[in-house]
């Protein structure tokens, strides 16, 4: 995405949706949308307690009293530091800078990836709890109580919007990957961030204002690995199925629902922009693509309205559903629980769509990391890496990293109806009345798995 | 460490320059050799800072990635030489996004920030045409590398040089001889419907004409398409030759389609490379295109009668017979393009030398200089093969190849003559004030 987007966003290579082209994509998005339609079928006739069982179960648990939390942030603010000074002050070249690279590939798409499979590595390495405990003491302050209690009726609005502007940074600005741009708008928001924290407390601030740390602890929910604080200080660690916590995930409140739509919407609505389809119906010729600065108010209108047509539809599916098996629960409740069902699609999503960026663009930031100032340095023995731009080209490859996908795709989205289904419920206490309410979820699923497939599968102008 | 690097896309300025300053001290016996006292007496050992604007990031960052290879190889050969003026060469890469505005915004940061003596590199036509404007005001020496015929048009400013590569005008025309007297006179054109394929079809189809030829039929393409065979059944059945420039995504959809319209047989397929730069031509779905020709720039696979400095250039930037990075098979170079990159550094180093350049305030006698010269001499410098420049048009003339699919290959059948690639000049930047 980044370069990526190629990084970020911008890295991927033209060239590899060729010989996808060439696949026979068609079946693909006929079959993926009748398994997750065959799968909520089955789903609706077998009664769901074994089912909820099977997501209730954990293993046996290791546990651990040593928590680094202070120590491990600290070293992470100081790798933030060294990055943003590599982005003011080290190559200006986005693929030879490790400031783009490592936000773009390693955090953007790496920690995303790595919270959604082992768990909440986020709460460890993000870049405010050791200094935030390091300046509270400064301020005569050791308990760290906040100076103000967080204004309950900000609710998680203000993660929301930082967000939205973030996905607007990534999605529409011009130079996401500009080491200096990007540096000094991490920079702001790492300060602003940390005034909130120090302002309303960094537990507050990091689960209602700030939307790397919220989206992280969202995403680490579908982790096959339970991760579980005890008052004592005891940290418990046990596995689950994947997505396995989603359906015992407390329901979300109207902002932070809409939170994790945005999440999905922002990664569609990257695909869907560089899609000849939207190109053409801007009249961009997507064989001369003029650059993002010719696409900005469109994309700004795109982005806003992928949400709010993600957000109408889902909304509409669960009021419907619940029209259809009548007398439920509250509507508030059933929404900001049956949400949860959708990060399973978020994350198959996220994996697909950066996975050729994560191979290519990894590699520029392993390359990176070693030489950050672009000084001949050698730090990690990778500075001379080759870097195999074209890992991704070919028909074989193009073969199997289309393969690759669509089990991604497919994947998350069968999870999402067993999610849904179980959630549902455990909402309505009755199996026939739940299926019946996931009707037209399971709809939108299905219509949203032959979405992504497409996203994948048609051709791309940049 | 350095030449390890110099093979990756991760080189940049700083580490360059340290290669350049350790190549000077290494060569220093050099500055005494006859060619060099000039140079001796240079009063500055300051690098010259050349300023390249690379498409890393944006629909043009494979060809940009070739295009950073390329330079970088040039720069470690110039600065190894003992530099420019006895200067080192210090590249300062900055990334346009393959985007005129930011294009704009590179040159204008180069001058300002970076202080840069020129700006170089840029690809992209419309990049180009967006950044050129900003190149003539800030009175910076901007030298593209983009093949598009804007330069030559007359139509940008008197600080904008294109002296590495020959336009797309040149290149189409230049076609036209070989094309009738070998593969047919009765021609159809299928193109891509904007100014790309606009391009081909206007400056081919009056070419064959003077050849005694003819164009029969005009295919255009919407640019959105993306199946092909509905358009086919217009091609005329009495076609002898199908020119054929389709680019993007659906390329290999195009020549598979096409293959299958004709099963085997049909007119002779003529293309420009352009269709598939840094495409391997092994890949499946391409073999119809076996036996068919295609334009190159430069020959991408090695050719058994390539000069010595033909391989010295291409042992520099890293590819193999195939014309592929050494470090990775996969990685098919953007051949027909990329020297262009060479060559123009080279162009540099020539006019700067002319014009015994010192700094920006010498940028005008840079311009000058550039444009008193008429030739560059195949060789080492210019391994495309020798360039005629014409200083009013600001713009280089040269062969072309023409090559034949075989065997997932392409061999190189025909070299046009220079003068085969000539025009009536439209405009003359002279006039222009400095």
């Amino acid at each position: 995405m980044l370069l990526a987007a190629t990084a970020v966003p911008a890295l991927a290579h033209v060239s590899d949706r060729a010989y996808v082209l060439l696949l026979p994509t068609g079946y693909y998005l006929i079959g993926g949308g009748l398994a997750v339609w065959l799968s909520f079928a089955v789903l609706a006739l077998v009664p769901p307690a074994p089912l909820d069982r099977l997501a209730r179960w954990r293993s046996a648990g290791a546990a651990t009293w040593l928590d680094l939390r202070a120590v491990t942030s600290t070293i992470s603010f100081l790798v933030l530091l060294a990055l943003l000074t590599a982005g003011f002050f080290g190559s200006r070249d986005p693929l030879s800078n490790p400031l783009p690279l490592v936000f773009w590939v390693f955090v953007w798409i790496g920690v995303v990836l790595v919270q959604g499979l082992f768990g909440d590595l986020w709460r460890w390495i993000e870049p405010w709890y050791g200094p935030w405990r390091l300046v509270m003491r400064l301020l005569g302050r050791p308990d760290a109580r906040p100076f103000l209690p967080y204004p309950r009726w900000a609710a998680s609005w203000p993660a929301f919007a930082g967000f939205a502007a973030f996905v607007w940074f990534e999605l529409v600005y011009i130079a996401p990957a500009d080491p200096e741009k990007l540096a000094r708008a991490m920079a702001v928001y790492w300060a602003v961030a940390f005034c909130g924290m120090v302002v309303f407390g960094h537990r507050r601030w990091s689960r209602r204002a700030e939307f790397l740390s919220l989206l992280m602890t969202m995403v680490a929910r579908m982790a096959f690995v339970d991760i579980r604080r005890h008052r004592s200080g005891r940290i418990a660690l046990r596995l689950c199925l994947p997505g396995a916590r989603l359906v015992n995930a407390p329901a979300l409140s109207a902002s932070a629902a809409a939170f994790l739509l945005l999440a999905l919407s922002a990664i569609s609505f990257d695909g869907l922009m560089r899609t000849f389809f939207w190109l053409g119906l801007f009249g961009v010729n997507p064989l001369e693509f003029p650059g993002r600065s010719a696409v900005v108010w469109s994309n700004s209108v795109g982005a806003a309205g992928a949400f709010v047509a993600l957000w109408a539809l889902f909304h509409g599916a669960v009021r419907l559903g619940a029209r259809m098996a009548g007398q439920g629960p509250d509507q508030a409740v059933l929404s900001g629980r049956l949400v949860w069902s959708l990060m399973p699609i978020v994350l198959g999503y996220h994996y697909s769509h950066h996975l050729p960026a994560l191979l290519v663009d990894g590699q520029y930031a392993l390359a990176a990391i070693s030489d950050p100032f672009a000084a001949g340095w050698n730090l990690f023995g990778t500075a001379g890496l080759h870097v195999a731009a074209a890992l991704t080209a070919g028909a074989d490859t193009a073969w199997l990293i289309w393969n690759i996908q669509s089990a991604a795709i497919v994947g998350g989205h069968l999870l999402a109806v067993a999610a849904s289904h179980v959630i549902a419920w455990r909402c309505y206490g009755s199996a026939r009345r739940a299926a019946i309410s996931q009707i037209p979820l399971a709809g939108l699923m299905v219509a949203y798995t032959v979405f992504g497939l497409w996203l994948l599968s048609t051709p791309t102008g940049y | 460490m350095s030449e390890k690097r110099s093979k990756t896309s991760i080189l940049t300025g700083n580490v360059s320059r340290r290669t350049a300053l350790k190549g000077l001290g290494a060569s220093a016996g050099l500055t005494l050799a006859p060619g060099f006292v000039r140079y001796a007496q240079a009063q500055s050992s300051e690098p010259i800072r050349i300023g390249f604007q690379a498409h890393r990031t944006g629909i043009g960052a494979a060809y940009g990635r070739w295009y950073e290879r390329t330079t970088m190889a040039a720069a470690k050969a110039i600065n190894a030489a003992g530099g420019i003026n006895g200067r080192p060469l210090e590249i300062v890469t900055e990334d346009d996004g393959t985007d005129p505005k930011r294009g704009a915004e590179v040159v204008e940061k180069f001058a300002s920030q970076h202080k840069v003596d020129v700006v170089y590199g840029t690809l992209f036509s419309h990049v180009v045409v967006g950044a050129a404007p900003t190149a003539g005001e800030l009175k910076m020496p901007y030298y593209v590398v983009s093949e598009g015929y804007h330069v030559a048009s007359g139509k940008l400013n008197r600080y904008v040089f294109q002296p590495g590569i020959t336009d797309v005008k040149a290149q189409v025309s230049s076609m036209a001889p070989w094309v009738t007297s070998n593969l047919g006179k009765k021609v159809t054109m299928i193109f891509p419907d904007y100014a790309f394929g606009h391009d081909h079809r206007d400056f081919f189809t009056e070419a064959v004409k003077a050849q005694g030829g003819e164009v029969i039929k005009h295919v255009p393409i919407p640019p959105t398409e993306s199946s092909f065979t509905r358009y086919f059944p217009q091609i005329p059945s009495d076609t002898e030759v199908l020119y054929h420039v389709m680019v993007g995504p659906a390329v290999l959809t195009f020549v598979k389609e096409l293959g299958e319209f004709y099963g085997g047989g049909g007119p002779k397929l003529f293309g420009f490379i352009d269709s598939l730069e840094a495409v391997d031509m092994a890949s499946p779905g391409l073999e119809f295109l076996d036996g068919s020709h295609f334009w190159e720039g430069m020959p991408r696979y090695l050719q058994a009668d390539a000069p010595d400095y033909v391989k010295a250039y291409r042992d520099a930037v890293g590819i193999d017979q195939n014309g592929a990075s050494v470090d990775d098979p996969k990685d098919v170079s953007t051949a027909a393009h990329m020297f262009g990159c060479w060559e123009t550094l080279y162009v540099i180093k020539a006019a700067m030398e002319a014009a015994g350049y010192q700094g920006p305030g010498d940028r005008q006698k840079l311009i000058e200089a550039t444009e008193a010269m008429t030739e560059f001499a195949a060789g080492p410098e210019h391994p495309q093969g020798k360039k005629i420049f014409n200083g009013k048009l600001h713009q280089c003339f040269g062969h072309q190849y023409i090559s034949q699919v075989s065997g997932g290959r392409l061999e190189v059948v025909h070299r046009t003559e220079i003068e085969d690639s000539m025009y009536e000049p439209e405009g003359d930047y002279t006039t222009q004030s400095l």
